[in-house]
């Protein structure tokens, strides 16, 4: 049987857009910034998907908790 | 087991985490303040408020380096009854060891919704982040008329396509129907032709 072709594009190959803009550190208060790695419901989208190394996607997770205590962030829709 | 009673006088009195890092008593940080505060207050309880915050600070020897008024800004999920909140963000020049003064005089000031102290990484560059989220919004919501745009121009072309297309319909029924008629009048004339052809008396059949 041939083998279908593949629709979406392989999430292993993708690059880490923090480390594109050689960010230092991602700050809670922007928002627009932690916004694109948010899922619907309100959840941190994993590294698989998003492609962001672990290095950047810890510091997203202290700036997104530290937003969602503030109250600028919804912890679940 | 033996269980041992434990007096309150045991209990560390300070349940904040000791700073562990050999810190002189004349070394100072940069400290960031954020409070969310209800956006109900009048102007001159708002100022009384800023002031009060602002005196805790300060008591301890702080230096203020910047201050940040957001204004008012929609909350993602509700505070103690509040849809829309008032956020400012002040930088101080203190020592380490102060923070745990404040704290929890900070918790118990009444109006403070939510307060948080954070410890900016070094080569920190302080930004203001309201106006780039007002102007994410507004991008966000030009994307959205552009969009809501978009779709009203198409779906008009496929109305205005869809009535060329009834038009010629219409325009090619009536020729039909035009066409079909013609062949009537032929068939007549034809057949009266034909009748006079075999009504004639000379033909030799």
């Amino acid at each position: 049987m041939a083998k279908k072709p593949q629709r979406r594009s392989d999430p292993r190959g993708k690059q880490c857009p923090f480390c594109d803009k050689q960010v230092a550190y991602i700050d809670y208060k922007d928002y627009p910034a932690i916004k694109p790695f948010i899922d619907y419901f309100g959840n941190i989208m994993k590294r698989y998907y998003t492609g962001v190394c672990l290095r950047h996607q810890k510091m997203l997770k202290n700036s997104t908790e530290r937003a969602r205590f503030m109250g600028m962030m919804a912890y679940r829709k | 087991m033996i269980l041992l009673p434990i007096l309150l006088q045991d209990l560390p009195t300070n349940l904040m985490p000791e700073l562990t890092e050999d810190i002189t008593e004349e070394d100072t940080r940069v400290y960031e303040f954020c409070f969310l505060y209800p956006c109900t207050l009048s102007q001159k309880e708002e100022s009384e408020f800023l002031k009060e915050i602002e005196k805790i600070i300060e008591e301890t020897g702080a230096k203020q380096v910047s201050k940040d008024l957001w204004g008012k800004r929609g909350l993602a999920y509700r505070i103690k009854g509040h849809d829309e909140g008032n956020y400012v963000v002040y930088h101080y020049e203190m020592k380490p060891r102060a923070i745990i003064d404040i704290d929890t005089p900070l918790r118990i000031t009444p109006n403070v919704l939510r307060h948080i102290v954070v410890k900016p990484p070094k080569g920190y560059e302080v930004t203001n982040f309201s106006e780039g989220f007002v102007q994410w919004l507004k991008d966000r919501e030009n994307a959205v008329d552009e969009k809501k745009k978009e779709k009203e121009e198409k779906l008009a072309k496929r109305v205005a396509e869809k009535a060329k297309r009834q038009v010629k319909r219409v325009a090619a029924k009536k020729e039909e129907e035009v066409a079909a008629d013609k062949p009537k009048t032929d068939k007549k004339q034809i057949s009266d032709e034909l009748d006079k052809l075999i009504s004639d008396d000379d033909l030799d059949l």
